[in-house]
């Protein structure tokens, strides 16, 4: 069941480019092997083995350009993919902002491959969410959950000599426990490039004990608080400011990053100074990809540091246009902290409302970033460095800009759960007047 | 309940003369599908040409689903369906004057679902060769057997005849046979006239069309062959004012729909657009809201969503039992509750219905082979029944007297397991045959909003925000000036209990979405709510964060 080889990935990108008749062609080919197992009611419900392909196919002709992806890897189905794609591109309009495909470059070396992970099958499924479900049994908890594991193989070609291939491995477990009276709902998981990172048990004891913890919660006063956001919230929304890193809403107005009079705020200090966003694709715990789906470089970039905005993400054509480097969105985010554990910053905190996660996230408003949301699955009151008492879940309307400026504290960073997305690595955050605007009866 | 009409222009054509008569539901079916729909309460929805079907390539690949079936029945299965899957996705994209984007996708495979022991299993491979599809079976026979030690009680099958049946979603333009050129230079007239308007800085447009076809075989015989075809047509413009950092974005309401290209030639969008790009401007210079207990009148293209949010999801039995607790969440409704709470006062009837033509969930069967069909969730206010598949009905037969599920399986792709997803929900209109001028008319001080805004719930489904596209403040029963930044808060139960006004059957309009997300992996599913619009107590925030310098 293993995916494709790099001499197999390049056989599938060599029998598009020899088909091509267009001057200008970019193929990717993402080749996926997933498990994965579904419980509730704390017993197994779905479960899938799932075989995907996807290969996508960009021809530009004299600036017209069309995208085409399909899933079946036959010789014949490749030539007839290049073949649509450059009929779509001869009918489809001039696009003035075309950039030519990248051509052979330098890729970081990225270790995401983990022989282990790519072998765990139906019976380690099972195992591991055995685990999980007996330590529910164990706490009299109801448990719900999702295990997930893929291998994928992810290669890029260009005629215009670019070639990479990545393959990684990919495991995640997430459970939420409630109490038997539903009053109480608590939720912990992992997410790892190593299978073996994933411990079903102790998620599901951690997951427990918020749920007993959070039973019975009473409703707290919405208003400006302290918060202590432990990493899963504090990337829920981080996020926003991450896709508003963009060079071009800056430079036409239409963003937080924009200069009143023109041009982007970059080389301002707009954060807290003890605010250092990174991204490095070859971090050797939380590797990612090292390129995009057209073969741009996934480089090492400081977002901001010390506080400062230092880079915006940038297309190719604007880079062009504006005479700088081009940065595509990053695929791995890490944001530096301290050496604190959680229950270190909980116990320096006088009064304030812990936060385990986030929920329903949503843009409000693009000018200042600002999202709304609900937090959910252990939520609590803590006094002169304890928690004391389970409160109602909370509406924010926030930003995460405040919560990069208003920052009282850092803690340890951890990976956090993105489904499969983009690699982030966080720490808790201890923020001050974090707006929450009404409370919810939602356990 | 009386007859309704959807009124969206290019559903009227869709349906042709049937709808024309201005009754849509129910409907007289042009073309009932073959096969039989015993004890579905309805007759199966109109079928588009049933001779689109018959050169499907699917079909030289049926003998392969077969012999899946076969293995996973050897292998020990108690049940299988296997499902032949094929996706067919175009976008079309501009920006100001000029293409930003020509893409299309492909996806073809077989999913093959089995029980054994007691348990589920699934596989699913792009390799059409019986090698493959053999060990997909086998594979997915050996897991549910793994699992079923797991399991405290067997998954349990409501039983049901065999179908044999084809349809096809009514649509009379293919919009594979539009050139993405035509396609592009009809967006871009749209996005030209929405950035000719003075004040508007950037203008897009888009279309995105679904074509989903799949070959549903079953242990059990049944043998059911289906073509979906969707649209979603959008348009946006942007207004920015540089020298107060500020700038504001209009789209188009107009809804994605079931139906072929038809529905984009009756959108009027290019006629449409200054009207879009002078609401942008308008929505920059507008007057901030006042927060505060308000009264609102929701329009259809804006209700739809908070429909979709606090009724539709909480009454998914899934949900409600916990299935869905790690991700959705549960529901704010207990199952022991059916028949007896009130979600709202009595002006308040929601229907769903899988029949309802140019609804994004309609079809003939669910992905379960069971026939579709139209039923009332809640009734005068009072909650009723739920949204069921067949392996959910014996959990609430007690309850509502459900035999085999309201046929609410599906599964987005071949690779995807099929699983309850939400039906077309919509709220019914009032007997009074207001307009939504009629409601403005009776209200004093309020505000209209219309369009989808930004939106967001618990995960049981009692708190909501909601945003709009645009905002008229309401004086002594006139639009009296534009605002903008609204969203209003409120708590589900409450929200539907202030309800004093709804519009008529005329004023009745579906709204929808490509991409409700559920599930583990998560699965999106298309999915329609009509409504009139309605007049609601709500506490009214604004959504305009302050304008930051950077730190200190």
């Amino acid at each position: 069941m293993a995916t494709i080889t790099e001499r197999e990935a390049k056989a599938i990108t060599s029998a598009v480019l020899g088909a091509a008749m267009a001057p200008e062609v970019i193929v990717s080919v993402r080749h996926r092997q997933t498990g994965n197992l579904r419980f509730a009611q704390t017993q197994p419900t779905t479960e899938g083995s799932v075989e995907t392909v996807e290969v996508s196919v960009s021809a530009t002709i004299q600036g017209r350009s069309a995208t085409v992806t399909g899933n079946q890897t036959d010789k014949a189905s490749l030539a007839a993919l290049m073949v649509e794609a450059e009929e779509l591109a001869a009918l489809s309009p001039v696009n003035p902002e075309h950039q030519p495909p990248v051509g052979k470059g330098a890729y970081l070396e990225v270790a995401g491959h983990d022989p282990a992970t790519a072998k765990l099958d139906a019976a380690q499924r099972a195992a591991i969410a055995g685990r999980a479900i007996a330590a529910a049994a164990r706490a009299d908890v109801e448990l719900a959950g999702y295990l997930e594991h893929r291998e994928q193989s992810f290669a890029v070609a260009t005629s215009a000599g670019a070639f990479a291939y990545h393959p990684s491995t990919a495991a995640a477990l997430t459970v939420t426990a409630r109490t038997r009276d539903q009053t109480g709902s608590g939720w912990a998981g992992a997410e790892s490039h190593r299978g073996k990172a994933i411990d079903g048990g102790a998620l599901t004891e951690l997951a427990a004990e918020k749920a007993e913890l959070s039973a019975a919660p009473q409703a707290l006063a919405p208003g400006k608080q302290v918060v202590i956001l432990e990493p899963q919230a504090v990337a829920e929304l981080l996020e926003f400011l991450v896709d508003a890193l963009d060079a071009r809403a800056a430079d036409e107005g239409r963003s937080w990053f924009s200069r009143p009079d023109g041009g982007a705020r970059l080389g301002e200090e707009l954060f807290h100074t003890s605010i250092n966003l990174r991204s490095n694709p070859a971090d050797k715990q939380h590797p990612s990809a090292p390129f995009t789906a057209d073969g741009q470089a996934h480089k090492i970039v400081d977002w901001i540091r010390d506080g400062v905005l230092s880079s915006l993400t940038r297309s190719r054509f604007w880079a062009d246009k504006t005479g700088t480097a081009a940065v595509p969105p990053p695929s791995s985010i890490l944001l530096e902290g301290a050496d604190l554990d959680l229950l270190e910053l909980v116990g320096a905190v006088d009064r304030g409302v812990l936060v385990t996660r986030f929920w329903y996230n949503r843009t409000l408003d693009p000018r200042t970033i600002l999202a709304t949301g609900l937090t959910r699955d252990g939520t609590f009151l803590v006094e002169r460095g304890k928690i004391t008492a389970a409160v109602k879940n909370f509406r924010y309307n926030d930003s995460p800009v405040n919560m990069l400026q208003n920052v009282l504290a850092l803690g340890r960073p951890q990976r956090v759960y993105t489904r499969g997305g983009r690699v982030m690595v966080v720490p808790p955050m201890v923020v001050k007047d974090f707006n929450f605007s009404s409370t919810s009866d939602a356990v | 309940m009386r007859p309704m009409s959807t009124s969206r222009r290019g559903f009227l054509r869709t349906t042709g003369a049937v709808a024309g008569a201005g009754v849509c539901w129910p409907l007289v079916a042009r073309a009932d599908p073959p096969g039989s729909r015993q004890r579905a309460p309805v007759k199966a929805p109109a079928s588009g040409d049933l001779q689109l079907l018959a050169g499907s390539p699917l079909l030289a690949d049926e003998a392969l689903a077969a012999r899946a079936l076969a293995a996973a029945t050897r292998a020990g299965a108690s049940y299988a369906d296997a499902r032949l899957v094929a996706w067919q996705r175009e976008r079309i994209a501009v920006s100001d004057d000029h293409i930003r984007g020509v893409q299309r996708s492909s996806e073809y495979g077989l999913g093959i679902r089995v029980i054994a022991g007691g348990a589920w299993g699934f596989a699913a491979t792009p390799r059409l060769d019986p090698r493959s599809v053999e060990d997909a079976a086998k594979r997915a026979v050996a897991a549910a057997k793994i699992n079923a030690g797991l399991r405290r009680e067997p998954v349990e099958l409501a039983p049901l005849a065999a179908i044999v049946g084809s349809w096809v979603s009514p649509h009379t333009i293919d919009p594979w046979t539009i050139t993405p050129q035509d396609k592009a230079e009809l967006l871009i007239r749209a996005s030209q006239a929405a950035l000719a308007v003075a004040g508007v800085d950037h203008s897009a447009a888009g279309v995105e069309t679904q074509r989903e076809e799949k070959l549903l075989l079953s242990s059990e015989g049944a043998r059911i062959h289906q073509l979906l075809v969707r649209i979603r047509p959008s348009l946006t413009a942007t207004a920015v004012d540089r020298r107060r950092g500020q700038f504001a974005s209009r789209d188009h309401e107009i809804a994605p729909m079931l139906a072929g290209w038809e529905h984009l030639e009756d959108a009027k969008l290019v006629d449409d657009a200054p009207q879009i790009g002078e609401d942008a401007v308008r929505k920059l210079h507008a007057a901030p809201v006042e927060p505060g207990e308000r009264t609102v009148i929701l329009d259809p293209s804006n209700l739809w969503l908070t429909i979709h949010e606090s009724i539709g999801h909480p009454t998914e039995l899934d949900r409600a039992l916990g299935l869905e607790a790690n991700y959705a969440g549960t529901s704010f409704i207990d199952p022991r509750q059916t028949g007896a709470l009130e979600l709202g006062n009595e002006m308040i009837n929601f229907v769903a219905d899988r029949t309802q033509p140019g609804g994004l969930a309609t079809c003939a069967w669910d992905d379960d082979g069971v026939g579709t069909e139209r039923w009332k969730l809640v009734e005068n206010g009072v909650l009723v029944d739920w949204q069921t598949t067949r392996d959910q009905a014996h959990w609430i037969r007690a309850k509502t007297g459900d035999k085999a599920g309201h046929a609410c399986s599906y599964a987005d792709s071949y690779a995807s397991v099929p699983f309850q997803r939400m039906p077309n929900v919509s709220l019914q209109p009032g007997p009074e045959g207001y307009t939504r001028e009629d409601l403005i008319n009776a209200t004093e001080d309020g505000i209209l909003i219309t369009g989808r805004g930004s939106w967001s719930i618990d995960q049981q489904r009692y708190n909501f925000q909601f945003s709009g596209q645009f905002f008229w403040e309401i004086k002594n029963g006139r639009l009296a000036r534009p605002l903008r930044d609204v969203a209003y808060q409120a708590n589900t139960v409450e929200f539907w209990r202030s309800c004093d006004m709804l519009g008529g059957v005329g004023s009745y309009r579906l709204g929808g979405s490509f991409s409700d997300g559920k599930g583990e992996p998560s699965q999106s599913n298309a999915v329609s709510h009509g409504c009139p619009p309605g007049r609601f107590k709500v506490n009214v925030v604004s959504t305009a964060g302050k304008p930051s310098k950077g730190a200190k």
